[in-house]
């Protein structure tokens, strides 16, 4: 290969880390809440990244990846979660209310609620995550999910009303 | 905004996978048959990596002179195509001509003979 082909190969290696550095939390974050197991989310991580190397050359601009790699790995976590379906599945019986009134930032009650959304059906489930891990608006998500608007709208609504039945009292909010 | 959206963004905040995440990656990508491929690196050549139009300009030309090479190509084809059928139907008319010929001969031998009969 050429000086030139070689330069550029270099170059291309050092953007896909930087790549890999700037996105892995978005893409790690989406698969690991919607998974709930760090191993499953690190190799859907994986794949979403081996995936975006293979098709690099397609992409263009920062905007463009970003958005790439937010909906390839909305798709590989739905997908990974199907293909394993009866393995992790978590029912709303099995988490318990919160004892009391409990603190903000509590590890607890964190953890208690990632629970809750991992029983979430899959579609709702992106929904929660792409809005308040990724802070998108619900035409965003519908775009990203290709689904209605008025189908985000409606599992927002829905998922936040069984959190606050099961947490309301916790957080100190009027519950109904 | 309430305390629940508060929690939730708190619960559900981007996450950094573990340690030696990008070597781990880095190992199954050296694990992967190298990439070969030969059209992105064609538009990726250093000379013409600037502007859309100088790439497609290039690759309009590139598709011009397949075209005009094809194209070529089957002329040739014809021609010898045409030049072997030309040889063939040459090679009939000679061997029609010999046998003619001895035919021709046979016919005169025999006239020659029964004028002699008679």
């Amino acid at each position: 290969m050429s000086d030139a082909g070689t330069a550029r190969e270099v170059e291309d290696e050092a953007e896909f880390s930087a790549l890999v550095r700037e996105h892995q939390s978005m893409v790690y974050g989406i698969a690991l809440h919607f998974l709930h197991d760090p191993a499953s989310a690190e190799e859907v991580a994986q794949d979403v990244f081996l995936q975006l190397y293979r098709h690099r050359d397609g992409l263009e601009g920062p905007g463009h990846v970003t958005a790439w790699l937010r909906r390839v790995a909305c798709n590989r976590s739905i997908d990974y979660a199907r293909s394993r379906r009866s393995q992790a599945s978590v029912s709303l019986e099995e988490i318990g209310e919160p004892a009391g009134a409990s603190a903000p930032d509590d590890p607890l009650l964190r953890e208690k609620l990632r629970k809750l959304i991992l029983s979430l059906p899959d579609k709702a489930r992106m929904v929660m995550i792409l809005r308040y891990q990724e802070d998108l608006d619900p035409e965003e998500i519908a775009r990203e999910l290709e689904m209605p608007v008025r189908t985000v709208k409606s599992h927002l609504q829905r998922s936040l009303a069984l959190l606050r039945e099961k947490f309301g009292r916790a957080l100190g909010e009027k519950q109904g | 905004m309430s305390r629940l959206e508060d929690e939730l963004r708190n619960a559900l905040r981007r996450e950094e996978p573990p340690a030696g995440f990008e070597a781990r990656l880095r190992a199954r990508l050296a694990a992967e048959p190298r990439r070969t491929n030969w059209l992105a690196r064609w538009f990726r050549l250093p000379a013409m990596h600037h502007t859309l139009a100088a790439r497609l300009a290039f690759t309009a030309a590139l598709g011009m002179l397949v075209v005009v090479g094809v194209r070529y190509e089957h002329e040739r084809q014809e021609r010898i195509q045409g030049e072997a059928a030309k040889a063939k139907l040459m090679q009939a008319l000679r061997v029609t001509g010999t046998e003619l010929q001895t035919v021709h001969e046979k016919v005169r031998e025999l006239s020659a003979d029964d004028e002699n009969r008679q």
